[in-house]
């Protein structure tokens, strides 16, 4: 991974980290809420192979952890995205090229989306932190999945667009 | 060639496992690097936040317009009708109007409690990934408002200042499952603890085993220490029901809130309690309501008997009576 593309997907992350704090999360969304930024992070690995899956992974858990609102130390999101991002580069590899399956890719994404919000709350078990009853943490991860089925193919085609983009001539070869 | 590559993820994997939890201890630490980090992203998240609710402000009930599509015809002529109607009105922006009222009511609150306040817009909302209540506001460190302070809004109680920057501030809002507040129920002495559970319900716990809760009473701030972080009799909730079980060794009740916190647009921080404690001065009595009845006077006939039934003369004498709900 190139660290021009590195910096490119770090800006990209920026901003959708301030679409998701300045206007998503303005929206009252039926079922729980939609976190825009977890989509657009996952949807950014699920095009890098296994070492940039983790880089850019790090890269949106610690922009995350940034956010003035979470409750949660600081790296916590960073542990958990650096995780994902490795498994989900590993798991991409056995199942493939997705170019021809995108249905399986917005699954994917959305699977990514609740079981990093998953392991987020596994963590925060861990280390003692009060995330809320049961029901409601439920509630919130089933719907911020049932949101990115809905939302990834808006975003996915355009982020496979900005990775064709941003790959450089060596990495095209 | 490709056993090399996964050995060098791997060990970028391990490096990054590793810095992540290096930063979480620190964190857990105490370490300010972190507070500050955070701080200095909502010193430029707040501007931002602010340019976005301006503009955006119509998008907050976007998917709740999209359930109101299901509409019959007639009920579609009539919206538009209504609609026509409506447009002199257009002008107004509605969101402007809701907030207005809101900071009276919550100006009229703090006025009732000779508090001193700062309000603000409600600017953002902690997002899904972040997993606790919070709601960010415009007014910081600059307005004199610092952290463990009093927040309210028309209803009473919203929650307390979790964190500060010089324009914005973080309000962990009393629905969040981590949220602690002392009580007292209102007209006794009976003292509890109050329980965030996530949603807009809240749990009870009173103090006092002898104490008794009654559905239907109130419940005040029972205050803190130099009044940090709350200052006491904001009203709180209303009891909406009492646990009966005897499993428990103190009683329990079911509790809503008295302000919406879904919808709250405008919120007051308590910057200064009032020196004298307000008891049960401020919690919510009923509006009165005007009702007039129309007493038609006794309409006689040609022969100057009054006959019953007769509809009223076009000027009656009203008498109005003025009944409390």
């Amino acid at each position: 991974m190139s660290p021009s593309r590195i910096f490119s997907s770090s800006g990209l992350l920026i901003v959708a980290f301030l679409i998701q704090e300045s206007l998503v999360t303005r929206i009252n969304f039926p079922i729980s809420g939609f976190s825009f930024y977890i989509a657009v992070l996952i949807g950014l690995i699920s095009f890098e192979d296994r070492s940039g899956a983790v880089v850019i992974g790090f890269i949106g858990g610690i922009i995350l952890d940034l956010s003035p609102t979470i409750d949660a130390p600081f790296g916590q999101w960073a542990f958990v995205m650096t995780l994902i991002g490795f498994l989900f580069a590993t798991n991409r590899e056995s199942i493939g090229n997705f170019s021809s399956r995108p249905m399986a890719l917005i699954a994917l994404v959305a699977a990514g989306a609740m079981f990093s919000m998953v392991i987020f709350l596994m963590i925060s078990a861990l280390l003692g932190e009060n995330d809320g009853a049961f029901s409601q943490i439920v509630i919130k991860v089933l719907g911020n999945g049932f949101w990115t089925i809905i939302f990834a193919p808006l975003i996915i085609p355009f982020l496979s667009l900005f990775h064709n983009a941003s790959l450089t001539s060596r990495e095209r070869r | 060639m490709a056993q090399g590559g996964n050995n060098r993820s791997r060990l970028l994997l391990v490096i990054l496992l590793v810095t992540s939890l290096f930063l979480i201890t620190l964190d857990l630490r105490g370490i300010s690097l972190t507070s500050t980090s955070r701080s200095a992203t909502q010193s430029f998240l707040a501007p931002v936040q602010r340019s976005v609710s301006n503009f955006f402000s119509p998008v907050n009930n976007f998917f709740s317009d999209i359930k109101n599509f299901g509409k019959t015809k007639a009920q579609l002529k009539d919206a538009q009708a209504a609609n026509a109607k409506l447009k002199a009105q257009v002008i107004i922006n509605q969101d402007i109007q809701g907030q207005l009222t809101q900071l009276r009511d919550v100006l009229d609150l703090a006025g009732r409690g000779k508090l001193s306040v700062v309000s603000g817009r409600v600017i953002g909302r902690g997002s899904t990934s972040t997993f606790s209540q919070t709601i960010t506001i415009d007014v910081g460190s600059r307005s004199g408002v610092t952290k463990d302070m009093s927040v309210i809004a028309n209803g009473g109680l919203v929650g307390a200042v979790k964190s500060v920057t010089s324009n914005s501030a973080v309000v962990l809002l009393m629905s969040d499952p981590t949220f602690r507040v002392g009580v007292r129920l209102a007209k006794t002495q009976s003292a509890g603890v109050l329980l965030g559970q996530g949603d807009g319900s809240y749990v009870l716990q009173l103090l006092d085993p002898s104490g008794t809760i009654k559905v239907g009473q109130v419940l005040v701030t029972l205050g803190s220490d130099n009044n940090r972080p709350f200052v006491p009799g904001i009203p709180v909730g209303r009891v909406v029901a009492v646990d009966k079980s005897t499993a428990s060794l103190t009683q329990q009740a079911t509790v809503v809130g008295l302000t919406n916190l879904n919808n709250v647009g405008v919120v007051s921080v308590i910057t200064k309690a009032a020196v004298k404690n307000p008891k049960d001065s401020l919690i919510p009595t009923p509006k009165p309501t005007v009702t007039v009845f129309v007493t038609a006077p006794p309409v006689t006939s040609p022969s100057g008997v009054p006959t019953p039934g007769q509809t009223p003369s076009p000027s009656p004498s009203p008498s109005a009576t003025r009944s409390v709900q």
